[in-house]
């Protein structure tokens, strides 16, 4: 669940740009502005510079289509809302079975797909079997194989059995999209349930999507919505001065800001992010095998000082791997306290008084190699040698996700409740310790979310005193938006991006 | 060799000098290419020092970060500092380094090898000569920023993974000029006589071929080190150069790009500095062409 997967897989095809953000969070809605004054005919130009690899978001869509096409055009049993929630979307209800296992969903009644087909259980079922298909290269894929059979004894009904307990399945749920059972072409077409159907996408420059007349709900409050696709974030700025867009989904530079900031005609929103930079270590390659050498690494580096370079004031220090906006989160940022003095006598302890050298793997686009240099000139205070490698984003794929050949590397991962990631010691990093992966399991098992929140605070004090990574520090999130709109989604959860609610005055 | 009309018939206002004087516009136009290359030797020398003086002495660490983010130019820092904090003053000063180095091991490499396949394939006869040929042309028409890609793809991002992609892009173009400078001086009857009267192939080699086309061939490496020095800043402005923490101008194009609104001197300093280098390199070699062409000298003399 932690990684974006969606993100790896833009990076791996192509866009150097694509990795090098998105964010999540969890906040509200803003209520900026113009009430009721807004023209309810709009077209709505969003500025990103996530364009999508293709349209369907288990053949490697990447984050863009996520970005464009979640809630907008494709719409799951339940929804992600911005500030985090899950809420019912074409689950009208749904129960659980005393023993957690079996889930029974009422569908919605009276949802037409933009082809004009009604909903069924029949397409319920095969989208969720799309998703854990074999070739399948959803994110959530191997969240969601807890899934044992679907079953579907009337139109209105689907029923899931699992194979053992997860108390994130609902949420899990949030990121299947209901899709056609007959349709077909889906990497250049949709047919989906939401309140926008695709008009045309003309690649590498701009997606439109056309209010839906036929939708279930409240109808968008805007007519057309253009995602127009940039890869340059100084370009994409422009437009946005020039009027060429109304809205940038992420700002990726602190210091264009200001033009913006002293300027009545934008409005600089700061949401919450998940989007986390990490040093990540190869628990498994010496020295790294011993939390010693990686506590040394991680007090040896003044995050604050980093945090300040690259955003500017924006962003937050976090302990661990878990945002503020996650239920298991807790401030751990005083266990892991730049201090270069209790770094050399780790070092001493672990058996490295005169330090030791290893190669950082650093993906070759922003913010990476400001952070390795960085973390170069830190390290040589305690003896450490680094030497950066640089690499390409689908190098940083084959050579560190697939084949783990590195020793330690720079990655932002960009979901929300991640931490679980830990507890499994097959994923890149390699951390293993038994109790963190008995913890993760059993949290999955639990019956309430207090017991699952109990359960990951614990793994999350564990994994940060082991520093099993260094967690620099999380992304700030940050929306510009014109002033005459407002509805906007302001923390772009797993870089979702809402336009329904968006009204241009 | 050059059969081109040579500059100094021309007069610097560009209209062809009156016949009548003819030597005072010889004259203008020979100072004027000394001229030339002086500021060309002026303008790449400045850099040249600047790489000198920073193998000895940098005004800071490379890697001091305690200057302050993105400070303004001052007494202190003469440029002010990037992101991190660093000297701005001292990171051109290496990336100066890095430049010099990158010019010089490309067209090192394109020499060695571009003279080498050019005299074979002008010696070579009928299949061998075509081959040689088809593949210098194939690997001209190969772009040297897609092959340096490749190099790097397969070795890692380094300095010498760059030199070397530059270097063999370029030595397709030395190859397929010095085959065609050979093959002209093959054809003079001297080689004929050289020939007859027994001279070994490797002395006529040595003794008439390098000799006559060298001119020519100076001239075209000191454009190729423009060109190098531009490719290398190139590739680092894609992160494929030298890694971080060196700094090549061309990545910190790349880093200052996202800050050039608030501290456009990141930005500003080695860019300026790469188009003097250049710019200077190839009024070394205008300057050069001028000197060395024994057509024009002729008519000096």
């Amino acid at each position: 669940m932690s990684i974006k997967k969606s993100a790896l897989y833009a990076t791996a095809t192509a866009a150097t740009l694509a990795l090098t953000l998105s964010a999540c969070g969890g906040g509200t809605t803003t209520g900026s502005s113009s009430g009721g004054g807004h023209d309810p005919d709009a077209t709505v130009n969003i500025g990103s510079l996530y364009e999508p690899q293709n349209l369907d978001n288990t053949a490697g869509g990447g984050q863009g289509v996520t970005e464009a096409l979640n809630g907008n055009v494709y719409e799951g049993l339940f929804r992600l809302t911005d500030d985090g929630k899950v809420d019912k979307l074409l689950a009208e209800d749904h129960k659980v079975s005393p023993d957690g296992l079996t889930y029974t969903f009422t569908l919605r009644d009276k949802v037409t797909f933009h082809s004009g087909k009604k909903l069924t259980s029949q397409d319920v079922k095969y989208s969720l079997e799309k998703v854990i298909a074999k070739d399948s290269q959803s994110a959530r894929k191997s969240n969601l194989e807890v899934i044992q059979s679907i079953a579907t004894p009337d139109p209105r009904t689907v029923q899931v059995k699992l194979s053992k307990k997860s108390i994130s399945f609902i949420y899990n749920l949030s990121y299947v999209w209901i899709i056609n059972s007959e349709a077909r072409e889906l990497k250049t077409s949709e047919d989906g349930t939401g309140p926008y159907k695709l008009n045309k996408w003309t690649r590498g420059s701009a997606l439109s999507l056309d209010r839906f007349s036929g939708y279930w709900g409240d109808a968008a409050s805007n007519k057309q919505v253009v995602f127009r696709y940039f890869k340059d974030a100084n370009a994409l700025n422009n437009a946005l001065l020039t009027n060429a867009v109304d809205v940038v989904t992420s700002e990726q530079s602190p210091d264009a800001l200001d033009q913006f900031k002293n300027n009545q005609n934008y409005k600089v929103n700061e949401g919450n992010s998940t989007t986390k930079l990490l040093l990540a270590f190869n628990d498994k390659v010496k020295p790294f095998t011993d939390a010693k050498v990686r506590q040394a690494v991680s007090a040896a580096i003044d995050d604050k000082k980093l945090l300040e370079s690259v955003w500017g004031g924006h962003g937050k220090l976090i302990g661990s791997m878990v945002p503020p906006t996650d239920p298991w989160y807790e401030d751990l940022t005083a266990i892991d306290t730049y201090d270069t003095e209790r770094a050399k006598k780790l070092l001493g302890e672990a058996g490295y008084p005169k330090g030791f050298s290893f190669t950082l793997d650093t993906p070759n686009y922003d913010p990476h190699p400001t952070a390795a240099t960085f973390i170069t000139s830190q390290l040589a205070k305690v003896g450490i040698t680094v030497k950066i490698n640089t690499i390409t984003p689908d190098e940083w794929y084959t050579k560190v996700y697939k084949n783990r050949g590195f020793e330690a590397t720079l990655q932002e991962h960009v979901n929300d409740r991640d931490l679980v990631w830990y507890g499994n010691p097959d994923f890149y990093w390699g951390y293993n310790d038994p109790q963190v992966t008995q913890w993760v399991e059993q949290a999955e098992q639990s019956s309430t979310a207090a017991e699952q929140t109990e359960l990951l605070k614990k793994v999350n004090r564990k994994t940060a005193e082991d520093a099993a990574s260094d967690w620099l520090y999380l992304y700030p999130q940050i929306v510009v938006a014109s002033s005459k709109l407002s509805g906007y989604p302001l923390n772009g959860l797993n870089s979702q991006f809402y336009a329904y609610d968006i009204k241009k005055g | 060799m050059t059969t081109k009309t040579p500059a100094a018939t021309v007069s610097p206002t560009g209209k062809p000098a009156p016949i009548g004087r003819s030597t005072t516009a010889q004259k203008r136009s020979s100072r004027r290419r000394s001229y030339t290359l002086l500021v060309g030797c002026a303008l790449a020398g400045l850099i040249g020092l600047l790489a000198l003086v920073s193998f000895f002495w940098l005004p800071y660490a490379a890697d001091d970060t305690s200057g302050g983010r993105l400070t303004a130019p001052s007494a202190d820092h003469l440029l002010g500092t990037d992101k991190l904090g660093r000297d701005l003053f001292t990171q051109v000063m290496n990336g100066s380094q890095i430049a010099v180095q990158a010019g010089l091991g490309s067209v090192l490499i394109a020499a060695t090898i571009g003279v080498t396949l050019g005299v074979l394939a002008a010696f070579a006869q009928g299949w061998l000569d075509d081959t040689l040929s088809a593949f210098l042309d194939i690997l001209i028409a190969f772009p040297t920023l897609l092959l340096a890609m490749l190099i790097v793809a397969a070795r890692s991002a380094t300095l010498s993974s760059a030199v070397l992609a530059i270097g063999l892009a370029q030595s397709a173009v030395v190859g397929r000029l010095v085959r065609i400078l050979v093959k002209r001086v093959l054809a003079q009857d001297y080689i004929t006589a050289a020939r007859t009267s027994g001279t070994s192939w490797s002395r006529i080699v040595a003794g008439h071929v390098l000799p006559n086309i060298w001119p020519t061939l100076v001239v075209n490496l000191a454009l190729q080190f423009g060109l190098a020095v531009l490719a290398e800043a190139g590739l680092s402005y894609l992160g494929l150069g030298a890694p971080p923490p060196h700094a090549s101008w061309g990545r910190m194009l790349q880093e200052a790009q996202a800050t050039f609104t608030t501290a456009p001197a990141g930005a500003l300093a080695p860019g300026i500095l790469l188009v003097l280098l250049v710019i200077g390199v190839n009024l070394i070699a205008d300057g050069l062409r001028d000197t060395l062409d024994p057509t024009t000298r002729g008519r000096r003399a």
